[in-house]
């Protein structure tokens, strides 16, 4: 398999999983919103800080309204981070690597694009929106599953889950940041009252909610969340899982030199988190930490494979 | 006939042979079927059909590129949904007609790198080799497999008011189109499922394996699994989408230059996540010019350096071979009857255009004194670009053709503009008759096989013969039908 394949597949899956997760990020949050009073700490702003992008957001815009917040998150071509840019940038990996998938991968990327481009305006409407992200959700399913089903589980595949898995725990770990807004002692007596369906809400986002339920079978609480979402090695969106799924790629990869070594370290210090009776400030230094380890293992993963095209 | 009014009440036949129809409201033997199937549809029937094959082409991504068009990269492929029909029986002649022309092609191009007998028995001047830019000095003495040179050729055909079938040009350097023929079936099967399922049309789909099959023959000797790739030029070249196309059906990798390194040892390797890998066979979608900046171009950043040494080497296998477009050129187009004769010792089964070489002085005079009749094209420019189609040009433009070529008579020849047939194509809803052309696609390597059928490009501008895709054209499904046990 071409490095040059490698490096773009691996882009691929890392931009469909943040088109997927944007989508399902801004459609759990408007159901949030139906449920809270006005005036909580969890108004729109809270997604474009998930995202890390508060600056170019108001050097675009005055108000953090959900008709901003939406647009700019969704269709605005002109950040980077938005899922149809993402969903621009997956469309055009997936052309430049049609020769290494099946068809229907392609035209399932290609669809989507289409119907997005189409229907841009759809985002300010609130039922249309809501259909456009469901449309989104289903078309990203669709792709996992048709490759899953298609295709042979061999190099290219395992490129594709490493981008994935990468991107999602990365996403997690952003989740669980704004999760910790829940922790904060200044928190008011409102988010206080609301507290269990906020945590609810963090469980919906990341599509845990059922396998919360059958795992801690005790009432939703903070800790069991954290501990949930940050441990659980079987759960596909806990950041455990998601390096369990890196290390077996890696693993089962060629020329891996260190990587693996690095894996192992890894899921030893996910273990080894301890988020009992954290503080807020001390649950987003560990975020911190883990979004820093796994930049850095994105940066192993691009020198062992993707840079020999340009080294010799 | 009254039913066929509605969309047939714009069809006017001209001078120029109609595929379908042999009068106004009369379908040839071949098209009954199809014509009676179209007077089953209403209006509101065809425009949905149009409609659904229009957005399979967007969905399945199926695209070209517009050099000109900036920033939009990929345009769809204009498409039209009435198919174009020939009958088994005739095929079978073109098919025939095809493969000696492509055999006797290569034995030319192995004779021009070799002894050239050909020259010396006095067929042809050596002055048109020698002249010849798309002649590579550095292929002389060499050998490729089996001894064939253009490994892909495609073929342009048209027909005459005569209702001959002549052809106009034989592409030997990288011919394209071979996926959108493919593409268009796919789609056909998807607008019209009745029709394909009761009428005995001859299948396509088995170019790639085919292409493949000529690729594994032509790899370098004792190689039984060579690795095979098809070398692009990259996502901005006009027939990308093709390259990855046809890589993605053979199993092949699609890489670009920089994928690929020629070591010491005169192998060609391509960068993989295991390392280096060895490659055995390239399909190379690149012109001779940018192969490699050691021995063409300099500046060239799309080759590869050393790739020439290795084939020289005999490591590598590259289709086509490098030099072999020196055939691809309007002026030794006009000699292909003789080379048949010559190394077959066979009449051509398909005839050339009449064809005027400005390089002769007799010709040449011909040419000047009939410009409005004529038309003229430069020897080696492809995609319909720098030519002169004399009775749609105004005085002042032949005037300025005039001045050109006397310039450089060795790089014009000229033709009589042909009446090239038409087909029904819809247009606003309604069927009218548009100029189409067929580039048949034939392989040799240790075999030779040809296309059944092959890309049906139409002029899509009412009266225009230019059928190029660059200019306006689009393309048809083309279907080779058995009528015999009807």
């Amino acid at each position: 398999m071409l490095s040059r394949s490698a490096e773009r597949l691996y882009w691929l899956a890392r931009y469909l999983e943040r088109t997927e997760n944007i989508a399902r990020l801004v459609s759990v949050h408007m159901n949030l919103l139906m449920d809270l009073p006005n005036g909580v700490e969890m108004g729109w702003l809270q997604l474009v800080r998930i995202n890390s992008s508060e600056k170019q957001f108001y050097d675009k815009y005055k108000v953090a309204n959900e008709r901003n917040v939406t647009r700019f998150l969704l269709v605005d071509e002109s950040y980077y981070g938005s899922l149809f840019s993402s969903l621009s940038a997956a469309r055009e990996n997936i052309r430049t690597s049609r020769d290494l998938l099946p068809d229907e991968a392609w035209e399932q990327v290609n669809e989507m694009y289409l119907f997005t481009k189409n229907n841009l305006d759809f985002v300010y409407n609130r039922s249309k929106r809501i259909e456009l992200l469901n449309e989104i959700l289903k078309g990203c399913q669709r792709f996992t599953g048709l490759l899953s089903g298609y295709m042979s589980h061999n190099h290219p595949y395992r490129f594709i889950r490493l981008g994935r898995n990468i991107e999602r725990a990365d996403m997690t770990s952003r989740i669980l940041d704004l999760a910790s807004l829940l922790l904060a002692d200044s928190r008011s007596d409102e988010m206080r009252q609301y507290e269990t369906i906020l945590w609810v809400n963090i469980l919906k986002s990341l599509n845990a909610q059922l396998m919360y339920r059958q795992h801690v079978r005790s009432s939703v609480n903070g800790d069991d969340v954290l501990n949930f979402l940050l441990l659980n090695t079987t759960l596909p969106r806990a950041v455990g899982c998601c390096i369990a799924e890196i290390a077996d790629c890696i693993n089962a990869l060629p020329n891996n030199d260190s990587l693996p070594e690095l894996l192992v370290k890894l899921e030893a210090y996910v273990q080894a988190i301890n988020i009992r009776q954290t503080t807020q400030a001390q649950l987003r230094g560990i975020l911190d930490d883990l979004q820093n380890k796994l930049g850095d293992l994105h940066d192993s993963i691009s020198k062992n494979w993707f840079l020999q095209a340009v080294a010799e | 006939m009254n039913a066929m009014k509605s969309i047939w009440e714009n069809y006017k036949t001209d001078a120029a042979y109609d595929e379908l129809m042999s009068s106004e409201f009369q379908p040839r033997q071949i098209s009954h079927r199809l014509c009676q199937y179209l007077n089953s549809l209403n209006k509101s029937d065809i425009d949905k059909r149009k409609i659904a094959a229009e957005l399979a082409i967007l969905e399945m991504g199926i695209s070209f590129t517009v050099y000109s068009d900036e920033g939009n990269i990929d345009r769809a492929w204009p498409f039209d949904i009435i198919p174009r029909i020939l009958s088994a029986k005739e095929w079978r002649t073109i098919e025939k007609g095809l493969k000696q022309r492509l055999t006797a092609l290569n034995c030319f191009i192995a004779d021009v790198y070799g002894n050239q007998d050909f020259i010396k028995a006095g067929l042809m001047p050596a002055e048109i080799i020698n002249s010849s830019k798309n002649f590579r000095k550095e292929c002389v003495g060499m050998k490729p497999q089996h001894n064939v040179w253009a490994n892909i050729c495609g073929t342009d055909l048209v027909r005459d008011k005569d209702g001959v079938m002549y052809v106009l040009e034989d592409n030997l350097r990288v011919p394209s189109g071979v996926s959108y023929m493919l593409e268009n079936r796919v789609i056909t099967k998807r607008v019209f499922p009745e029709l394909l399922q009761d009428i005995d049309i001859l299948p396509i789909d088995d170019y790639p394996s085919q292409l493949q099959a000529m690729l594994t023959s032509i790899a370098p000797e004792h190689i039984s699994k060579p690795q095979i790739v098809v070398l692009t030029p990259g996502i901005y070249n006009s027939a990308y989408f093709e390259h990855a196309y046809l890589a993605q059906q053979m199993g092949a990798q699609l890489v670009e230059g920089g994928d690929l390194v020629v070591n010491e040892d005169d192998c060609v390797y391509m960068r993989t996540i295991e390392g280096l890998e060895k490659v055995d066979v390239i399909y190379r979608r690149i012109d001779d010019d940018f192969l490699d900046p050691e021995v063409f171009r300099k500046d060239s950043s799309l080759g590869v350096p050393g790739l020439m040494r290795a084939w020289k080497a005999g490591n590598v296998s590259l289709a086509n071979a490098p030099g072999a477009g020196v055939a691809d050129d309007k002026v030794v187009y006009a000699y292909v009857p003789e080379m048949i004769r010559y190394y077959l010792n066979e009449e051509p089964l398909l005839p050339n255009v009449q064809t005027y070489l400005c390089d002769n002085p007799e010709h040449l005079e011909y040419v000047l004194a009939h410009l409005p009749e004529l038309v003229v094209k430069p020897a080696n420019e492809s995609g319909g670009y720098g030519m002169l189609v004399g009775p749609h040009a105004t005085a002042k433009e032949i005037a300025a053709f005039r001045q050109i070529i006397q310039q450089n008579p060795r790089n014009y020849i000229a033709q009589p503009t042909l009446a090239i047939s038409t087909a029904p194509t819809l247009c606003k809803g309604k069927l009218e008759p548009r100029h189409i052309d067929l580039r048949p696609f034939i392989l040799q390597g240790k075999n030779t096989f040809v296309t059944a059928g092959g890309l049906t490009r139409v002029a899509l501008r009412k009266g225009s013969l230019v059928v190029n895709s660059s200019q306006g054209g689009g393309s048809k499904d083309t279907w080779i039908i058995n009528m015999e046990h009807k």
